[in-house]
């Protein structure tokens, strides 16, 4: 996400931010693992601006986002509303916990931009995938937490080092 | 007698983990204000005993609706609940006479010793 953070070191981060939000906001603990998504999913899109350039997707199965929206919320059932408000909320809490142990790592403050939702996948314009962390719960829903960079020579942003 | 809080955070995420934190404890949530604007307006009418203070809202910010509240309410004991752990944002919110920080997400023990503080 900066120079100042080794791709190693901002994985370990966003794993550990992961695993801790979601069980504390969606009582759903997700173990790393290698199952993707499947066909039915979302994407919650967020932008860290101040010069980082870099941006967080989360895709996950539709399934299981309705099952921590579900749990979150204390409600039997959730509508699209309900599934997209508790997505961007999420992805809003889980970037705050990820800027402040970057801050707590760099002494450099980290800021996002509103979270974006879709239905299916999205893949931002001219950014590539720096890596991507594969998540699955007890029930083999999937999740994926992908780190962009943007794409060299462009523009914008800082290149990562390593 | 329970105390009263007023809830200002425009996450309904965040209003349900409160709910969840303050049940079975002395306190209850008397008000939701889901923006600054709303909390401003509705201090003098509610009377909180404390007061939760989101930061970053649609509008005002969680730190200029406090600055507010607190310049026409000295009294006002305001728990700052926000995600910018940073030291700038805790050095304004000091400066401003809140009285305390809480990191999002929390847990229900750190809330409450945050808030039992800022009630003494």
């Amino acid at each position: 996400m900066n120079t100042a953070m080794t791709k190693e070191e901002l994985a370990r981060i966003l794993d550990q931010a992961l695993q801790d939000v979601t069980e504390q906001t969606a009582g759903v603990c997700l173990h790393q693992g290698d199952q993707p998504p499947g066909e039915d999913l979302c994407t919650v899109h967020i932008t860290f601006d101040k010069g980082f350039s870099t941006s967080l997707t989360l895709c996950a199965d539709t399934s299981l986002l309705a099952r921590m929206a579900r749990n979150s919320f204390h409600e039997e059932m959730v509508t699209p509303e309900d599934l997209e408000e508790f997505s961007k909320e999420y992805l809003n809490v889980l970037c705050g916990k990820v800027t402040g142990a970057m801050y707590q790592s760099t002494q450099i403050p980290a800021h996002f931009g509103q979270p974006v939702f879709y239905h299916g996948r999205y893949e931002p314009e001219g950014q590539e995938v720096q890596f991507v962390l594969t998540y699955s719960d007890e029930q083999s829903k999937g999740a994926q937490l992908i780190h962009h960079v943007p794409c060299p020579g462009g523009d914008e942003g800082i290149p990562n080092e390593s | 007698m329970s105390r009263r809080i007023m809830v200002v955070d425009d996450s309904r995420l965040v209003r349900v983990q409160l709910e969840d934190a303050l049940k079975g404890t002395d306190y209850e949530i008397a008000a939701y204000c889901r923006s600054g604007e709303e909390a401003v307006e509705q201090y003098a009418s509610v009377q909180p005993d404390l007061v939760t203070m989101d930061i970053i809202m649609q509008g005002m910010d969680g730190l200029d609706a406090a600055e507010i509240i607190l310049k026409n309410n000295p009294e006002a004991r305001i728990v700052m609940v926000s995600s910018l752990a940073y030291e700038d944002t805790f050095d304004r919110a000091k400066a401003i006479g809140t009285r305390g920080f809480v990191d999002k997400p929390f847990h229900q023990g750190q809330l409450l010793k945050v808030f039992e503080e800022a009630l003494s």
